[in-house]
């Protein structure tokens, strides 16, 4: 028989490394001699995408075009230490800390522009698309190109550094501020569970995540489907089947994991509300969008067949059993 | 203010060489005349060895084989320096690396792995956490097994579930899984135009990655160079290093170009997994549905190595009450050691295993009560104002009620 239910979950998650542990980020931005700008930091891209935040981050803090940015990120010989690409730590802590290096970049560029045009102050100076204005005459700009020029070796660079609020908390109640900031997330699913096989199919799915700000909402969406796909793996397909130590499923054909035939499209829902000490508002979203995925199905299960799987995986041998159990008790 | 970047879904700028296969990852690195180089591992869970190389090491192609002798600080590790790069006496998981084999072909490596004889005395391995909590269990490493113990209290959390309209008590069992990252660990070594040794791998970390194999070669961290390249998904499991410390090592002894790249089989052997959590759990309600107490006793498994089980531990006791407001709280989890694959960092780093207790209670207490899952929760949720069970004031962005009410409504 085929029997429906739906389940709700919800979830919070602190940022970054936590109690107190240096949470730092470090970013250089440089002036190229051709005029375009250069970030150099060592955040990692592991398919999040960070590069693509970072670049963004840059382009807005520092009024130019995408395309006149290169991001390096690659090579401990030229990027600073940006912490690890973990924790959802990057788009916030990394991001703050090319917020700030950009923000230095601009009052040095308006000191070298103040020179160039020969000017008794920097006030009123705007940056914008490649060029620093006097806001009460456009006639009086020069260009990042002409900056360059006019610097010895050609470029110049600023450099910051962000670190994280963080608290150790007491040693003996865990009383404290361990991390900041938290991410909220909700996830409502609907689930068909076939009595006679076992399987559990998810039917329909709703994932809201607070973001704080959205820097990138596609890449938000992409998190939120990866992030689901991996908690519904985790809930009813993964398993190791560990055995004296030893990790039976090695490889793929017998490690399952969802194929594009057991995923199903999610209405995805983006939640801003910006956080203030959060580079533009936007808060890191990698481990939030998988985080109440799991009990969301079980809770689905339960109210689909009325049995509560509280060991995971809920593979179908663990929910035939479970109804078998709940059947005899029922007789007796 | 207004925007002009922020909001925008600009293709991701690692997109187009990526989808046009230019990308490239650790594996895809080819130069002339490069070696290779294989790993042998452990096969039991928990045996004393011995190790005789020198059959496999006269094989015609064999370069070197790389052992703990060959490592001036043979320990590595994100918190405890508890991980081996070669094990010397005892081996503690399946899967831990003996020794790292360099030869002209990957054929010729797999063939003198054959070769390397290893006498294994066996132990009782210890695979149950509970038992291994136990003083008078065998030990794994040091004088006990429990590597990191968490406390948090709040108010009378024994009192409040005595006084509480309804109790729901279970136990909730998770298991442990692999990232599945698509991309199996590969590297290169060399010495770079400096002379420093430089890798080239897939890591979540490169600046950490050159902080151990500084200290595992005892050099300046000057020396090293780390070129993260085009990395296949992490979710964790590319925090602990695997391969860098052996391709730095042969690169820097050897002074040729060594290329390693693990099999998908080798790949779940290498790297940590997801903490396995037995969840103990005691949640009170009142009469109108408001949480009263939560008492948790979470008990994580780390396997053979700690890796991030503190972190792990302490991010689980942490978020052990749900983003709820709980006046008593009274929460252990413990991270301990047992011959299991040892787990770290994987998305959500604790606060996933707990969510599939407190969320299955919460439902629990509501049918108890005859309320909504929607109603008991909006009851207790976190908002901006409220203080955590840490004692944290949240003072901007908690925008829970609004992230509930959109999958409900």
């Amino acid at each position: 028989m085929i029997k429906r239910g739906k389940g709700l979950a919800i979830s919070y998650y602190g940022t970054g490394y936590g109690n107190g542990y240096p949470d730092v980020s470090n970013a250089i931005v440089r002036l190229n001699k051709d005029g375009k700008v250069s970030i150099f930091v060592g955040g990692t891209e592991v398919g999040q995408g960070a590069k693509t935040v970072f670049v963004q981050i840059a382009a807005e803090t520092l009024n130019i075009n995408i395309e006149d940015i290169i991001l390096y990120s690659e090579d401990t010989i030229n990027t600073p230490d940006a912490g690890t690409a973990a924790a959802s730590r990057q788009t916030y802590n990394t991001g703050n800390a090319i917020k700030l290096a950009c923000e230095k970049f601009i009052e040095e560029l308006k000191a070298k522009a103040k020179e160039i045009l020969n000017l008794d102050s920097t006030e009123g100076l705007i940056v914008s698309d490649s060029n620093v204005y006097l806001n009460s005459s456009k006639n009086d700009k020069v260009s990042f190109l002409e900056i360059a020029s006019n610097v010895k070796n050609g470029f110049f660079e600023s450099q910051a550094s962000f670190t994280a609020h963080t608290v150790e908390m007491d040693v003996e109640t865990g009383q404290g501020e361990p991390y900041w900031p938290y991410t909220f997330s909700a996830c409502e699913v609907e689930v068909e569970v076939n009595t006679l096989t076992g399987i559990v199919n998810i039917i329909h799915a709703r994932f809201a995540q607070d973001v704080g700000k959205a820097v990138n909402p596609r890449m938000i969406e992409g998190q939120i489907d990866g992030g689901f796909y991996m908690g519904q793996s985790y809930c009813l397909f993964e398993d190791l089947n560990i055995v004296d130590g030893k990790i039976m499923n090695n490889k793929y054909s017998k490690y399952l994991l969802p194929t594009s035939m057991d995923t199903i499209d999610i209405d995805k829902i983006i939640i801003e509300d910006p956080e203030s000490t959060a580079p533009f508002g936007a808060k890191g979203i990698g481990e939030p969008v998988t985080i109440p995925v799991a009990p969301a199905i079980l809770n689905a299960i339960y109210d689909a067949i009325n049995v509560r799987i509280n060991e995971l995986p809920a593979t179908p041998d663990k929910i035939i059993s479970a109804l078998k159990k709940v059947k005899s008790e029922d007789q007796l | 203010m207004e925007l002009k970047h922020i909001g925008n879904s600009i293709d991701r700028i690692d997109s187009l060489a990526k989808v046009t296969g230019k990308a490239m990852y650790p594996q895809d690195y080819y130069v002339d005349n490069m070696l290779y180089g294989k790993t042998l591992r452990s096969i039991y869970p928990f045996a004393k060895i011995n190790i005789d190389t020198r059959e496999a090491q006269n094989l015609p192609g064999v370069i070197r084989i790389f052992t703990h002798n060959d490592v001036p600080n043979n320990a590595h590790g994100v918190l405890h320096k508890d991980q081996l790069v070669f094990c010397k006496d005892i081996v503690r998981r399946i899967g831990d690396p003996i020794a790292f084999v360099v030869a002209e072909t990957e054929k010729i490596c797999e063939e003198a792995i054959e070769k390397i004889k290893v006498q294994y005395e066996i132990m009782k391995p210890v695979l149950d956490p509970i038992e291994a909590m136990k003083e008078d269990s065998i030990k794994i490493h040091g004088d006990s097994n429990i590597v990191y113990h968490f406390k948090l209290r709040k108010g009378d959390a024994l009192r409040a579930l005595e006084e509480s309209y309804f109790v729901a008590t279970n136990t909730y069992k998770t298991h442990s899984i692999d990232h599945a990252f698509l991309q199996p660990e590969a590297g290169i070594g060399y010495l770079d135009e400096n002379g420093n040794i430089a890798v080239i791998v897939a890591t979540q970390y490169p600046h950490y990655d050159r902080e151990e194999i500084a200290y595992c070669l005892n050099l300046p961290i000057e020396n090293i160079r780390i070129i993260n390249s085009n990395v296949g998904g992490a979710f964790g499991g590319r925090e602990d290093i695997t391969l860098q410390v052996h391709l730095a090592l042969a690169a820097k002894t050897l002074n040729r170009v060594i290329k390693c790249v693990y099999s998908r089989e080798e790949s779940f052997l290498a790297h940590s997994k997801r903490h396995a959590m037995i969840m103990n759990y005691s949640t009170g309600v009142d009469k109108e549905g408001y949480l009263t107490a939560v008492k948790a006793e979470i008990i994580g498994d780390t396997g053979a190595y700690a890796s991030w089980a503190d972190n792990v531990l302490r991010k689980a006791g942490v978020h052990a009450t749900g983003p709820y407001i709980v006046p008593n709280v009274m929460v252990d989890s413990y991270a301990v050691y047992t011959n299991n694959p040892y787990a770290g960092a994987m998305r959500g780093f604790g606060a996933t295993q707990v969510a599939v207790a407190y969320e299955q209670q919460m439902d629990i207490l509501a049918r108890e009560l005859k309320m909504s899952p929607v109603e008991i929760r909006l009851k207790n949720i976190l908002k901006v104002g409220s203080i955590t069970s840490t004692g944290q004031l949240l003072n901007n962005s908690v925008p829970l009620e609004n992230c509930l009410r959109s999958v409900t409504e």
